[in-house]
């Protein structure tokens, strides 16, 4: 479930990033491509408009050619010598006109060569035009017509030429093509008149046959097509028009693979730069969901290890930005947590040695009665028995063994002792403290005045770092009883004399107060340390502890809430005890 | 099964229908009027697959289509003067009874039939009529001579040629049946066709402007008219659509001025003469003449479309009232093509009016007797 977030961000990371990359990258893409393709067919256009200019002007300048000569004809039809030079000139002049000849209106051969049979020159009607094409003597040719009328615009002829289309042939054999490109010049019927590609002419119609020639002859200006494998392009010649009105048109062809050839490399190009982008930053995305998730895992472990009691275990975490900040929260949480439930540990100990104090009280009560008989009675039989009485020995003795027990049982009746509501409120710094509560630097200040002349004799040296603080949850009795015996052990400890040091400070967590105590001398060996709290355990000489004192301190300790433990002292000499205590509520 | 049923069922409403065969039809509209029909078209579902034959060609281009019978059109939108010569050909389709049987204006119907009824749909009447400037007075009545009078009176130095006028046979006409001549083989040679040549081509460039460049006449007159440097414009209604005050205008009758307007036909080699008679339907009905008239002033030829039609197209209906159709024959096309030039040549100064009229009777006299062994 924890490596599920990495998955889950990542999966984020992907859909807000990643899938709009991709569709954005896509549709790039092919607007990229198809603007090549479009720049492709606008370029085969401009091909084919240059080409097709250049047919237009030659074939403009012929005609007005034919035309000015049929005007110098129409205004001196029956001169026949100047008709002939006329000819003669016009054939001369330009070279595309093949035969030249003059019709009556009616179609009667007047002058030069004779027309071909079936051509339809139409020479009925107005104006000048191209027709269709016609293969004379294996080559396309096409006859122009132009009426002749005279200075009153009477029509007195037609001048019919026939053009040869070599000039046709001639202009787009000599176009730089691209690869696989074919131009096409096709009449107004379909027919082809030449090629770029030189390939041999018939007059069989592609009309019906290729769909681009079809779309040619039903344009009036120019298009392009993408069909069948073949891009093509097309313009109808201006200048060129059958005698149905239809205009020729000049056809650029080009497998569709050779044209959009950049076009394909470039979207292919593309696309293996953008998976590789994208796979980078999909690795990138993944490393950084990693970085930024694992902190979380952490901080996820951690929870689950302070749901799990263990919340003081784990390492701190660290994090960037708000991450960081949560898991200095958590931190502190999980501290919190772990005094609290140390506390509430030590406060069910407490009632535990509560029971049994309750229980070593009514032993106590019950045994020292008769004891105080024994030892009375020990102590009258002695006065009977002065010494060098074969029994002043032994009395002695019972009388000792007996007083030796009663100070055991003192000290058990101390143990179970209840804390006394009757002991003077300590003054704070700040004021009075609550019932129930002491304030530590006044307790210490105490303290040190009881326990001064001990250790004069002790030969030890008591300093106190305990600045006025927070009142905790102890009563100052109970507080000044630890903190004395604490002292106490410490200077017994210390046989050649040394530093007993007091200090008290806010816990991490700020709810709980720790005061320390501790000393120079040769410490606890860590076998005894779980030991040193228990009733009755003692590593003085015999018959100079009861074994009771830290036991006591600890009952006091718990009793508040609070918490005693042992460790190594500073710089690992010596001992230091740490009374952990709630701070009082306000 | 069910599951089958219904992929069945979805296979079957996906899987498109045949897109149906257009209609191919042949025009003379002009571009703002090829806009309009196209969009008519695809308002009410139409295919058309239309092509535009460029009206000074226009015949001799529709007559080599029909004559060689491949790519045959469905329909096809002609001038009025043509039916006779296609009629003649026997190059159309009759007209079916039940589209013959409309509320034709009579005008109309007299431009579409021959000697055996209505031989075409009529779609649009027009003729020359005399379009002023709503400030310039009107004339005193519909004859030349009152025109020319109403046109000196606002003639000016900032207006030298107040009367917009087109060197070109069919404005010639008037002045021809003023004179007694008229359009045809037998009328040309009468000396009223001189004084009408000699008269006409005196206006230009004393009274109407000097004419432009071949193919450059209607721009030209356009312009003129815009720049308020023509107070009378001897024109046809096809005009009024690119004009764009039309608050300005104020139509004028021109005595005996030629009508004429545009038919609808159906050639004898339509792959689809019924689609082409539907489609000719359409352009007929009430609601297409009615755009027609709105948008571009055209008179209908129906007379619920011209009694719903916008006042402007009534005023040029009244002034077409005067006008009379050109010679019923097949000739009357091809006379232009002498004419024309002869007018030119006229205008231009390089020849006298008798001179040319001599020549367009030679021309004339020729065409009749090309037809009399074209018929034999």
């Amino acid at each position: 479930m924890r490596s599920g977030l990495r998955w889950r961000v990542l999966l984020v990371l992907s859909l807000a990033a990643v899938v709009p990359t991709v569709v954005v990258g896509v549709l790039a893409i092919m607007r990229a491509r198809h603007d090549v393709e479009n720049e492709v067919q606008r370029g085969a256009l401009a091909h084919i408009r240059a080409l097709g200019s250049s047919l237009d002007g030659t074939l403009q300048g012929t005609r007005r050619t034919i035309e000015l000569a049929a005007s110098q004809w129409a205004d001196a039809p029956q001169d026949e010598r100047e008709t002939l030079l006329l000819l003669r000139r016009l054939r001369r002049e330009v070279p595309i006109v093949k035969t030249v000849s003059i019709l009556d209106p009616d179609g009667k051969l007047l002058y030069g060569d004779p027309v071909p049979p079936g051509v339809d020159i139409g020479s009925h009607s107005f104006g000048g035009y191209i027709g269709d094409a016609v293969f004379v003597g294996g080559g396309p040719t096409v006859h122009a017509v132009v009426q002749a009328r005279g200075r009153t615009g009477e029509l007195m002829g037609v001048v019919v030429a026939a053009l040869d289309l070599g000039f046709v042939r001639d202009v787009i054999a000599a176009a730089r093509l691209g690869p696989g490109a074919r131009v096409i010049v096709v009449d107004g019927a379909g027919v082809p008149v030449a090629t770029s590609d030189n390939s041999p002419l018939s007059a069989q119609s592609l009309a019906g046959h290729d769909p681009v020639v079809d779309h040619a002859l039903a344009s009036t200006v120019e298009g392009t097509l993408s069909e069948n494998g073949w891009v093509s392009a097309y313009r109808n010649l201006s200048s060129y028009q059958s005698l149905r009105g239809v205009r020729w048109a000049i056809i650029h062809k080009q497998p569709e693979t050779q044209a959009y050839a950049l076009a394909r490399s470039t979207t292919r190009d593309t696309a293996i730069i953008g998976i590789a982008a994208l796979a980078i930053a999909l690795a990138l995305g993944a490393f950084f969901a990693t970085k930024l998730t694992r902190p979380l895992e952490k901080l996820a472990e951690r929870a689950d290890a302070i749901a799990a009691g263990h919340a003081a275990e784990a390492p701190p975490i660290s994090g960037p930005g708000e991450i960081g900040m949560l898991a200095q929260s958590v931190d502190e949480m999980a501290k919190r947590i772990a005094e609290r439930a140390e506390l509430a540990a030590a406060l069910a100990r407490g009632d535990r040695l509560a029971s049994v104090g309750v229980m070593s009280a009514q032993v106590a009560h019950e045994i020292n009665n008769p004891l105080t008989t024994v030892l009375g009675y020990a102590k009258l039989l002695l006065e009977d028995k002065p010494e060098g009485h074969p029994d002043h020995t032994a009395l002695e003795l019972i009388a000792d063994e007996a007083e030796r027990m009663k100070k055991i049982i003192g000290g058990l009746l101390e143990y179970a002792r209840a804390p006394r509501n009757s002991e003077p409120v300590t003054q704070t710094a700040t004021g009075t403290a609550a019932p129930g509560a002491s304030e530590p630097s006044a307790v210490v200040k105490h303290v040190a005045a009881l326990v001064a002349p001990q250790l004069r004799k002790a030969r030890a040296k008591l300093v106190t770092d305990v600045q006025p603080g927070k009142p905790v949850s102890i009563e100052a009795h109970a507080l000044q009883q630890v903190l004395v015996n604490l002292v106490q052990n410490a200077a017994q400890a210390m046989n050649d004399g040394g530093t007993i040091r007091v200090s008290a400070q806010p816990t991490a967590g700020g709810i709980a107060t720790q005061i320390s105590v501790s000393d120079d001398g040769p410490g606890i060996p860590p076998g005894d340390r779980a030991r040193v709290f228990d009733p009755f355990f003692t590593t003085k000489a015999p018959g100079t502890g009861t074994g009771l004192g830290l036991a006591v301190c600890r009952h006091l300790v718990a009793t508040a809430g609070g918490s005693i433990e042992v460790h190594d002292g500073p710089g690992g000499k010596g001992a230091e005890f740490r009374v952990i205590i709630p701070n009082a509520t306000t | 099964m069910r599951i089958a049923a219904l992929c069945l069922a979805l296979a079957a409403c996906g899987s498109e229908r045949p897109a149906p065969t257009p209609i191919r039809f042949l025009h003379t509209f002009g571009a703002d009027e090829t806009e309009l029909f196209n969009a008519t078209m695809s308002e009410r579902g139409i295919a058309v697959e239309s092509s535009l034959v460029p009206f000074a060609r226009g015949q001799q281009v529709i007559s080599e289509i029909l004559r060689a019978g491949n790519a045959c059109p469905d329909l096809i939108r002609i001038d009025a003067t043509w039916l006779p010569g296609f009629v003649a050909a026997k190059l159309l389709q009759p007209v079916p009874a039940n589209l013959a049987q409309g509320d034709w204006l009579p005008e109309a119907v007299a431009l579409a039939s021959d000697e055996n009824g209505l031989a075409a749909l009529p779609q649009a009447v027009d003729g020359l009529v005399v379009i002023r400037d709503e400030a310039a007075p009107a004339p005193a009545s519909a004859s030349i001579e009152d025109l020319i009078a109403a046109a000196k009176a606002t003639q000016h130095p900032g207006r030298p040629h107040p009367l917009g006028l087109r060197v070109d046979g069919y404005w010639l006409v008037p002045w021809l049946r003023a004179e007694g001549a008229d359009l045809a083989v037998g009328r040309i040679d009468d000396a009223g066709a001189v004084r009408a040549v000699e008269k006409f081509a005196a206006l230009f460039g004393e009274l109407a402007p000097p004419p432009p460049p071949a193919g450059g006449e209607a721009p030209d007159e356009l312009r003129r008219w815009t720049a308020h440097e023509i107070a009378y414009w001897v024109t046809g209604p096809w005009q009024v659509g690119a004009l764009g005050d039309r608050e300005r205008l104020a139509v004028t009758a021109l005595a005996r001025a030629p009508r004429g307007g545009q038919l609808l036909v159906v050639p004898a080699c339509a792959k689809n003469p019924g689609e082409g008679w539907r489609l000719a339907g359409e352009l007929t009905s009430v609601e297409v003449e009615g755009k027609f008239a709105e948008v571009f002033a055209t008179v209908p030829t129906r007379q619920a479309a011209l009694a719903a039609a916008p006042p402007l197209v009534h005023a040029i209906h009244d002034a077409l009232a005067g006008t009379e159709m050109l010679p019923r024959s097949p000739l009357t096309p091809l006379l232009f093509d002498d004419l024309n030039p002869a007018l030119a040549a006229v205008v231009n100064g390089d020849a006298k009016p008798d001179e040319v009229v001599d020549g367009v009777r030679r021309g004339w006299r020729r065409l009749e007797a090309q037809q009399h062994e074209a018929r034999r």
